[in-house]
């Protein structure tokens, strides 16, 4: 308030003034960077692969559309609706026992099974981990977000460990007296790899519904003579079914647009449409390859946007319940319903186990013996030989290992903060913010093919921009690909704590003079710190297991990374990519390990 | 509407410190505020009262500049603050859950004002933390987490918090609503203590009315998004300009009839002659007939009521006086209700209900009646 005594002072206030400026535009610009990244290597990238699926030799058409939907190798008995033929013929032959699906029905009806298979097997875990209180429950809890950020190329890896000819599922068998039995590239191997992907998601949604059921609603029921079933059916159920039919949404989508278990699992026999798209990319064949890619984005946008709608309709928020209180495992008194629900969690127990661990196990099994069943170091010594002996054109272990790591740790600095400003931006109300919603969170929908499509075709192969030709180095759009693919989990796992602070906190803070930013830097972002943490590891664990994306642009010999050297081994011997998946596993797990230590305590997501 | 009413005030009154003027805010076309003009004068303490919804927080939100108006303007000392971001008002805030900073230190939170601007007068930071806390009557605790903190401290911290930068206006949404109602009165005199020493201009807003009358200097009574009534606490309970208002502020009892006569009809000074109270006028209410004082009421413009026009009168349940004949109404006792210093009585004169305030519990069928000069008119609608 004094007027200052000399220079000194004011110049102070000016380099005061000079902060205030800076901090106040600083989410402003923060802002602007987040839009100038997304536009540059996502939707201009994207956009340019749309241009090219509606412009042929120069011309606009949908010459390119009309003829895929026509197609019955892509639509089946569908393609003969859209070729203008009687819907009542199309409906019998679709319901007739040789009817064809064509690819992208197939992809669908994969998909539908891969949800419903998810489904099954996600909702005993959340009326397990919602219902029962045993030691090791939240341990339990936190570790059902593994499963959906594990590196699927691994995964495939392990599940053709233990469901192929030589794998462990037929050792067992043949140990028991039992004939081999074939899953491999086969439908069911398919649904289960995506089930032990998408069941922990189920449970995880469903769980978080089930605690958020309020006891004393419950109990207002039961006092006003509904019986335990009828309660459940009127007061649990409706609440905890919108978060089951989301992880089923989640589900379908992610199923439809998987690519390297189906790669992986299927082969090109069992093609789903991002696998085709891959291959006619590869051919050169962009035009079709676009148009088959805003084919899959459509059918995806559409369940996800007919999903979003149900759940603005049907969103209750219920803060500050009081959980239904959770009954031991172990019985106090074995009365007949109690055991019957114990014996149905056991038979669970054995097929998740099954399921969940057997891959993972196998894989680290199928490492360590040798083609006669003796234990050996054999694929590990082939690791290190190659890495010595390797020549230029062959995947070698390290670079593939430095590769990830570098990826990981450049594409989690972009996405962090990315992700921290869209989470900031997308929880304050204001109009519009659905459709910033949507725009920022479009790289969770868009298949990875695309988006690695885009950038090969957009930035690496080179742009024009005013007389100057730009182009990107493969690492560097390896590192764009998976920082776009990244940021939306740190979206995920920072707006909620955002979005649940209290905003007076953010006002009282920016009354007693904290800018914006300031506010940012010293109440929201300590407050949400663990979800900041959270989402540095999911973005590092994205990146280690991006494969989609890092496979179509890896194309020099210097830019693969881990998954990339696991599919190019098991194109050969299984040997040498189950010992490079344990690498993934290893270097996957210590990086989990080492955020979480940098980052201080925090109790998962 | 009654806003003017009451800003005829002498010569020498403190300048203007903030001025709303035709403020109103929609939200996707919801009205949240509506025609706000409000005149809050320098060291005044102000508040805001009425009940949820009717649009008290909006408009203190709208003076802290968290929100904007979607019309009019608001002005501290003459100048349009629109555009100016809360960090640029000089405005101290505490709202109602305290919002105290959980991941710092008591002296960290009170301190935290202080990063942006020095501290008023020639102290340090800390002596200036010190200082507020001291004020808030908690000295020593600093280093406390406020988790540790009963609901009363951490208000009194909020309030320190607010007061360190020492900013040129402190805005109160809802401060004690939080607290049990001892704590809330004994908070609530304290915080008007420290108003007073520091003569800081003050927006206080709340839906009780009876802490509203309670610390006030001026109120506004607000419904639907405006104000009612902006007056000293005494007028608004004496004399309140609409229904609402009577209803709201205190008992009350509306009573709604047709002027039967002229003023002074009738009226031929009985008993002890007296003329020099104000003239009255018969009132019909649903058959009987009542006198009600006119004039003195600072009716302004409205004039006197005229044979036929419809009335709106109210009358303070304490003013009903059992056993007085005058204005006399005959009705049944329905229940009552203990209150420790009085007894509030809910009585059935035909259709309408009457609350009454005495001292012993009654039965049955009284006479209730009033003095006419204790009749307030609210409204008159002419014919």
């Amino acid at each position: 308030m004094s007027d200052g005594s000399g220079g000194l002072e004011s110049g102070r206030k000016r380099a005061t003034r000079l902060r205030d400026r800076v901090e106040r535009h600083a989410l402003a610009g923060l802002t602007v960077a987040t839009v100038a990244v997304l536009a540059v290597v996502f939707y201009y990238p994207v956009g340019t692969v749309l241009v090219e699926s509606v412009v042929v030799d120069g011309a606009v058409t949908l010459g390119v559309f009309a003829d895929l939907l026509r197609d019955p190798f892509y639509f089946g008995e569908l393609a003969r609706l859209f070729a203008g033929e009687d819907p009542v013929a199309v409906v019998r032959a679709l319901v007739a026992p040789d009817r064809r699906l064509g690819i992208v029905g197939f992809t669908a009806y994969q998909a539908a099974l891969s949800t419903l298979a998810s489904v099954a097997l996600g909702l005993p875990a959340a009326y397990l981990l919602a219902r029962f209180e045993f030691p090791g429950r939240r341990t339990l809890r936190s570790l059902t977000i593994v499963p959906f950020v594990l590196p699927s190329i691994m995964v495939a890896v392990g599940f053709v460990a233990t469901f192929g000819r030589n794998g462990t599922l037929n050792a067992l068998l043949a140990a028991v007296g039992l004939g081999p039995v074939e899953l491999m590239f086969s439908l069911e191997a398919i649904v289960i790899a995506h089930a032990f992907y998408n069941a922990p998601l189920v449970a995880r949604v469903t769980t978080a519904a089930w605690e958020s059921v309020d006891a004393g609603a419950v109990e207002t029921a039961r006092s006003l003579g509904a019986g335990p079933l009828r309660s459940f059916l009127d007061v649990v159920a409706p609440q905890v079914y919108p978060a089951v039919l989301m992880g089923a949404a989640l589900t379908f989508v992610f199923t439809f647009g998987t690519f390297p278990i189906v790669l992986a699992l299927g082969g090109f026999e069992l093609a789903t449409v991002e696998v085709f798209v891959f291959r006619l990319a590869r051919d050169l064949n962009y035009a079709e390859a676009a148009a088959l890619a805003v084919v899959e984005l459509v059918i995806s946008l559409a369940v996800l946007g007919a999903y979003l709608r149900y759940e603005a309709r049907h969103t209750v928020t219920s803060r500050g319940v009081r959980p239904l209180p959770r009954r031991p495992l172990v019985p106090s008194a074995p009365t007949a319903g109690a055991l019957l629900s114990r014996l149905g969690l056991g038979v669970y127990g054995v097929v998740a186990a099954l399921v969940f661990l057997a891959p993972i196990a196998s894989m680290v099994l199928a490492s360590v013996t040798g083609g006669d069943g003796a234990l050996t170091l054999d694929h590990y010594r082939f690791l290190v030989e190659r890495q010595r002996t390797g020549a230029a054109f062959q995947v070698r272990p390290w670079p593939a290992v430095r590769n990830s790591l570098v990826f990981a740790a450049a594409s989690a600095l972009v996405a962090l903060p990315m992700g921290v400003v869209v989470a900031v931006v997308t929880t304050r109300r204001y109009r519009g913010r659905k459709l910033v919603d949507a725009v920022a969170m479009a790289p969770f929908a868009v298949s990875g093919i695309l988006v690695g499509l885009g950038l090969l075709r957009g930035l690496v192969f080179g742009v024009e921009v005013a007389g100057w030709r730009i182009a990107v180095a493969g690492s560097a759009a390896i590192v764009a690909a998976h920082a776009v693919a990244g940021y939306p989990f740190v979206v995920r796992t920072v707006a909620p704590g955002l979005d649940s602070l209290d905003r007076s906190l953010i006002e009282s803070a920016r009354a007693l003079g904290a800018s914006r930013a300031r506010v940012l830097r010293d109440v929201e972002l300590p407050l949400v710190w663990p979800g900041v943490v959270a989402g540095a590891a999911f973005a590092v664990a994205i990146s280690m297991g991006e494969f989609t994306a890092t496979v179509v642009l890896a194309t020099g010999a210097d830019a693969y990374t881990m998954p990339v050297a696991i599919e190019r081994f098991i194109g050969r011997r299984l040997g040498p990519a189950t010992a490079m998946g344990c690498v993934l596993l290893v270097v996957t797990g210590l990086s989990f390990v080492v955020i979480e230590r940098l980052g201080g305590e925090y109790d998962g997501i | 509407m009654g806003s003017e009413r009451d800003e005829r005030r002498g010569e020498g009154e403190p300048p203007i410190a903030v001025e709303l003027e035709g403020v109103g805010k929609r939200y996707d076309g919801a009205v949240a505020v509506e025609d706000v003009d409000l005149a809050i004068r320098e060291g005044e303490f102000f508040t805001l009262v009425g009940p949820s919804g009717c649009g008290k927080t909006t408009t203190l939100r709208l003076i802290a500049g968290f929100e904007e108006p979607t019309a009019g303007t608001v002005r501290f000392g003459g100048r349009d603050v629109s555009g100016v971001p809360p960090e640029g008002r000089n405005v101290g805030v505490v709202f109602q859950n305290y919002a105290l900073f959980p991941h710092m230190t008591v002296g960290e939170n009170v301190g935290y004002g202080l990063r942006f601007s020095d501290p008023p007068g020639d102290v340090s930071r800390a002596e200036r933390v010190r200082e507020l806390l001291d004020l808030v009557d908690l000295p020593g605790t600093e280093e406390r987490d406020p988790e540790s903190l009963s609901g009363g401290q951490k208000q009194r911290v909020s309030m320190a918090r607010a007061l360190a930068p020492g900013p040129d206006l402190l805005l109160l949404d809802e401060p004690m609503s939080a607290l049990d109602a001892r704590l809330r009165e004994r908070l609530r005199v304290q915080v008007r203590e420290i108003q007073r020493e520091l003569g800081i201009t003050t927006v206080y807003v709340t839906h009780d009315q009876e802490e509203a009358l309670s610390v006030s200097d001026r109120v506004a009574v607000m419904r639907g998004g405006t104000p009612e009534q902006v007056a000293e606490p005494r007028t608004v309970y004496r004399r309140p300009a609409s229904r609402f208002v009577a209803e709201f502020v205190g008992d009350n009892n509306v009573f709604e009839g047709t002027v039967a006569g002229e003023p002074g009809d009738g009226e031929n000074g009985d008993e002890d002659g007296d003329q020099e109270g104000p003239v009255s006028v018969p009132v019909d209410v649903d058959g009987a007939t009542l006198r009600v004082a006119v004039g003195g009421n600072d009716r302004g413009a409205d004039g006197d009521p005229g044979i036929g026009d419809r009335i709106a009168f109210c009358v303070r349940p304490q003013h009903l006086r059992v056993g007085r004949t005058e204005n006399g109404l005959e009705a049944t006792v329905e229940s009552a209700e203990f209150l420790g210093e009085t007894t509030r009585i809910h009585l059935a004169w035909g259709d309408r209900e009457l609350l009454v305030r005495t001292e012993d519990p009654l039965s049955g069928t009284v006479v209730v009646g009033f003095d006419p000069a204790d009749a307030h008119v609210i409204d008159v609608d002419g014919g």
